[in-house]
């Protein structure tokens, strides 16, 4: 090129640059916008969009919630009572699913229709029970067989993920009503204790299950996994640094002996009532027994459970309701003993005092009546034939102490003496939602009598465990286990100790309480006890080589046919075992309680029935109590 | 002009130098973290040929020799031998028709020993913007006369032609750059209020339901034609306002062809009456544009859905209907890339650890999708940096450009501003869904060896050229 065509090319230049100089200013301007543009959508995607944030998580990290395994339960022999069984829940989260996904083999293979599976997913979002990021039960409590077929096909349906869960299984059919059952936490449960409790995760609702929930439990674990474009797991998120294992729950060992509670079932197969055994110088409760029980089975976590639970709800004979600690009865002829301890303690009778009875008792101006019996020429006597005249007129001498018009004082010291005994509280067993039973108290006859208008003959039929007093079932025993014990017990409680673990079980379950009565007149007693059944009203629960104690009671009550109640324990010296057995609407005590017992009783202490006995075993287990109105 | 004749290093453009440098370093920091979770080999040797980072590492190495090398060559060799070196790149597009290697369904590469392969697009695109500046600042060249604009459009466009053969349509697309350039040297305006308003309509009508957008369209002529009303023009404005609401109401309830009938006549109507005011240009204007506009919605569609094949489609739908889309299908890979994106917040994860970017969630993640690990690890904060650094040195292109004695020189400059602009503005887009997923990368700081000494090419003869600005 020339130098003079340069400069002819720089001039045409110059002013071809200076027609359009003002374009640089629309060029520049257009890459401004196209990079504010930029901007705008990474504030967008990185700061606005909470949902992209969300989703982005959970699409990269899982965190996976370890389920800890619940504590088993042991008898005291550790024999296993409950132990887990795995179960799997078809979980899904809402943000993950794909829209146009086929579903079809999916809702072949869990056997439902696409109505079905529709309603599974659309949950109420505005329900904080729901969100659309946190993983939900799609389907609970898959088939193990179904389970081996989803877990092939599962990659092909994202936002599906199956959740291993442990129910529970139970080796037998016995103890349903003291082990109880987990259900579903409710909304309620879960927002109480927030960080223990997810929707979906089950919760021990009644019996052991329910009053060692917390022991049970143990802590759930997290763990957090990193997931790569296809939902493969490639290792633990930040090494693992925010794990947290799954702690297992603690294993209770029980003072139930596991033979024994199946013997007592079986025996009360048919009846309705309680049997409640206590071994006397621990408080360990050795079999509890409410009749009509049911299968724990069948309340087991699966699909049938909730039409299950709802039959077993209507039926008449209430086979859910738990007699043992729930059922407040009138003890009848068992609280003779009693009333006789309280009155030598109150120095207001002595063992050795007669009492002429001519088979009924003159109560003002009308007559109580007895039976036919020899001579109740002192306590023993007395209980061994169970002598209602004795005995009102020694708790009349009670009450009266402070004189005919000041019975006040009389029934308040004997109601000590009853609170003293573990009566008319809870005993505060180790088992939610016992019954405190009923006392006589003054308070009470003033409202049913005002004005004071309430004398000992007023009330006089509590002195043969009628009227006001009513007890439950492991008071009673309870009261076996004081007369065994000849004037202390152990607060009654079912677990002993926790398996491989340091934690004693409370306090007030290792301290003896005593009650305050000069342990001298529990001999007499006790003498009485044994006649009782050597050679008294429990004639039947007599068993050979066994020194049993007792005391049969027969309550009048308004729903029909008196109850068959007895207690005792055995043997005399160094007692084994204390047992309570109340059967409703069973007639005389000696008739069906005390042999039942006394069945409880040897075969707890021998190990068996002699052969001289199994007629009566049979006769007992054939018993049937129920379908006779 | 002899008295300041300096053309050393010492008088190159520091600002762009350093912004290229930051961006290349910032690259390189991306590729390493996205590798760093498969761990790195010990050997020196093995990280230097066996990892992206380790190649990439290379590949800074000869671009930096690169620069050197344009430094140091005489600045009047490109303008001399610009259409010598756009020759020989169009010869290689042919050749590697030829003998290239197809990776990924494209032949777009020569194989070259050592595992690695060079892809002559890269460089076509600085060979194209030599001969165009090359052309332009030829004393015969005016963009006003047709023969100009022709040539200049033939030689931006044959390179394309070659690279769709391979086929490549997203380096091809780069070539379109050049009319940012066209633009500045006077190319006439009309043709791109067109092209914007079909790229609009286009856009509009794959977005939404057809009538719908033509109605719009009906609204606006009402709009216009009624702002130029001589009298009653405020009456008519809230007139028209009623008659879009209930417009919009009626369309909405299904009576569509009773609106539309309705419009039609309104349109007319006010045309009539606009043309016996004598605005008779008005009329003729919105009348035929509303009519144009109203048919090339209908043919976009109709061509959308007859002529282009599924995954064609599924790009587009990708892009302007993602609700259309299968997430685990055709929108997988921006929604991932989206989400690797959102997940950074802020502040980001940190360098090295983020996760999506290293999971394989995110495809293409050193290259074309590099930009996510930036999202991911960096946050808002990195990704408005990295955006601003490109912002910095388009602006600063410009003011280069503008700062050029020659022509050939500003002309030039403009070419890479434009090729770099449009490789920024779809890259960065499209891993936000903003643009339509187009295959190119993120000039300095995507993996690829072609990419970097391409843009290097570009960046160090421009520097060149730029220190050199007195010597004409």
């Amino acid at each position: 090129m020339l130098p003079n065509e340069h400069g002819r090319i720089n001039v045409s230049i110059q002013r071809m640059s200076e027609i359009y100089n003002g374009r640089q200013y629309i060029i520049r301007i257009v890459f401004m916008i196209a990079a504010l543009f930029l901007i705008g959508k990474t504030m967008h995607l990185q700061i606005f969009d909470q949902s992209i944030k969300d989703r982005a998580r959970t699409s990269a990290i899982q965190k996976k919630v370890l389920y800890p395994s619940r504590g088993l339960i042991y008898d005291r022999h550790g024999e296993l009572m409950i132990y887990n069984d795995p179960i799997y829940d078809l979980m899904v989260t809402y943000n993950q699913l794909d829209p146009d996904m086929d579903t079809s083999y999916l809702c072949e293979i869990l056997d439902i229709e696409k109505d079905q599976f529709i309603e599974n997913i659309e949950k109420n979002w505005k329900s904080p029970r729901y969100s659309k990021a946190v993983p939900f039960i799609f389907q609970k409590k898959i088939p193990t067989e179904t389970y081996a077929k989803l877990q092939e096909s599962l990659y092909e349906y994202p936002g599906f993920s199956i959740q291993l869960r442990v129910i529970r299984g139970y080796p037998d059919t016995i103890g349903a009503h003291l082990l109880g059952y987990i259900s579903e936490v409710n909304r309620k449960q879960i927002d109480n204790n927030k960080d223990i409790y997810a929707l979906g995760d089950y919760i021990g609702s009644t019996g052991l299950e329910g009053t060692y929930e917390e022991y049970l439990r143990g802590k759930k674990g997290m763990e957090y996994l990193l997931k790569d474009n296809l939902g493969r797991v490639v290792g633990p998120y930040l090494e693992g640094a925010l794990d947290s294992m799954a702690v297992s729950g603690k294993n209770l060992i029980t003072g139930i002996d596991q033979e024994l509670q199946r013997y007592a079932e079986s025996l009360m197969q048919n009846k309705l009532g309680s049997i409640v055994a206590i071994e006397p110088a621990t408080g360990e409760i050795l079999a509890m027994v409410s009749a009509p029980t049911y299968n724990p089975n069948l309340l087991v976590v699966n699909n049938k459970r909730g039409k299950i639970y709802q039959e077993m709800q209507s039926d008449s004979l209430k086979p859910l309701y738990n007699r043992t600690v729930l059922a407040k009865y009138p003890p009848g002829s068992l609280f003779k003993p009693i009333v006789g301890l309280i009155g030598m303690q109150e120095e207001v009778w002595n063992a050795n005092q007669g009492f002429g009875c001519g088979g009924s008792y003159l109560n003002v101006n009308h007559y109580m009546g007895c039976h036919q019996h020899e001579h109740p020429r002192n306590m023993q006597v007395a209980l061994q034939h169970s002598c209602n005249s004795y005995f009102l007129a020694l708790f009349r001498e009670i009450i009266d102490k402070e004189g005919y018009h000041n019975p006040r004082e009389g029934l308040d010291r004997f109601n000590a003496y009853l609170e003293a005994f573990g009566l008319g509280n809870p005993l505060g067993m180790d088992f939610n939602g016992e019954k405190h039973g009923n006392l006589p108290t003054s308070a009470l006859y003033d409202r049913m009598y005002p004005n004071g208008r309430w004398r000992s003959p007023t009330i006089i039929s509590v002195g043969i465990g009628q009227g006001e007093i009513e007890l439950t079932t492991p008071q009673m025993a309870n009261l076996a286990a004081i007369l065994a014990n000849r004037g202390y017990y152990f607060r009654p409680h079912i677990v002993k100790e926790f398996e491989n673990d340091t934690t004693q079980i409370d306090l007030k379950y290792r301290t003896p309480i005593t009650i305050p009565i000069d342990p001298i007149h529990y001999d007499p007693i006790v003498d009485g006890m044994e006649r009782v059944v050597s050679m008294g009203t429990a004639y039947k629960a007599y068993t050979p080589g066994i020194t049993v104690c007792g005391k049969t009671g027969t309550a009048e009550n308004p729903h029909g046919k008196d109850h068959s109640i007895f207690y005792g324990f055995a043997p005399k010296e160094q007692p084994q075992i204390a047992i309570a057995v109340y059967l409703e609407n069973a007639g005389f005590g000696g008739t069906f309680a005390a042999p039942i017992a006394s069945l409880m009783i040897e075969k707890y202490i021998k190990g068996e029935i002699n052969p001289n006995r199994k007629y009566l075993e049979q006769q007992m287990m054939d018993a049937d109590l129920i379908s006779v109105p | 002009m002899s008295r300041r004749r300096q053309s050393g290093i010492e008088s190159v453009d520091w600002i762009i130098f350093s912004l290229y440098l930051s961006l290349v370093g910032v690259g390189w920091c991306m590729i390493y973290s996205v590798g760093y979770g498969d761990g790195y080999p010990s050997s020196r040797i093995d990280f230097l040929t066996q990892t992206s980072v380790g190649k990439q590492t290379i590949f800074v190495g000869l671009s930096l020799v690169i620069m050197l090398f344009t430094l140091v060559i005489d600045w009047k060799f490109w303008r001399t031998f610009a259409y010598l070196v756009y020759g020989a790149a169009m010869a290689s597009l042919v050749g590697v028709l030829i003998i290239g290697k197809n990776i990924k369904g494209a032949t777009s590469w020569y194989a070259l020993p050592g595992g690695f392969s060079l892809q002559p697009s890269e460089f076509a695109k600085f060979a194209t913007c030599l001969a165009i500046a090359a052309f332009l600042s030829t004393y015969s060249t005016n963009l006003r006369f047709s023969r100009s604009q022709f040539i200049s459009i033939g030689i931006i466009l044959f390179p394309p032609a070659l690279i769709l053969l391979q086929p490549d349509a997203g380096s091809a697309l780069i070539f379109f750059s050049f009319f940012i350039l066209l633009f500045r040297e006077g190319m006439p305006v009309f043709p791109y209020i067109i092209a914007f308003a079909l790229g609009s309509i286009f856009i509009l009508g794959l977005s939404f339901e057809p009538l719908s957008v033509i109605l719009g369209l009906f609204f606006i002529g009402i709009f216009i034609l009624v702002l130029n009303l001589k009298n009653y023009k405020w009456y008519g404005m809230g007139i028209s306002l009623i008659w879009i609401l209930s417009s919009i109401i009626a369309f909405q309830n299904g009576f569509v062809l009773y609106t539309f009938v309705a419009n039609i006549i309104a349109v007319l109507g006010l045309s009539i009456l606009q043309w016996r005011s004598r605005l008779e240009r008005i009329a003729v204007l919105v009348t035929g544009g509303v009519l144009i506009g109203s048919t090339l919605i209908f043919t976009t569609n109709y061509a959308f859905n007859n002529f282009l094949r599924p995954h064609q489609q599924d790009r587009i739908n990708v892009w302007l209907n993602p609700e259309k889309c299968d997430p685990q299908g055709s929108l997988y890979n921006v929604l991932q890339s989206k989400l690797a994106i959102g997940s950074g917040g802020i502040q980001g994860k940190g360098f090295l650890e983020g996760t999506m970017t290293k999971l394989n969630y995110v495809p293409e993640q050193v290259t074309d999708f590099i930009f996510c690990t930036v999202g991911e690890e960096q946050g808002f904060i990195g990704s408005f940096l990295v955006i601003i650094l490109f912002l910095a040195l388009l602006q600063r292109l410009v003011t280069v450009a503008e700062r050029q004695r020659s022509a050939f020189a500003r002309q030039y400059a403009y070419g890479v501003a434009g090729i770099i602009f449009i490789h920024f503005f779809i890259n960065i887009g499209m891993t936000m869904s903003l643009m339509p997923i187009i295959g190119i990368p993120l000039p300095f700081i995507s993996y690829g060896g072609s990419s970097l000494m391409g843009f290097t090419l570009m960046i160090g003869v421009l520097l060149k050229l730029d220190a050199n600005r007195y010597a004409i």
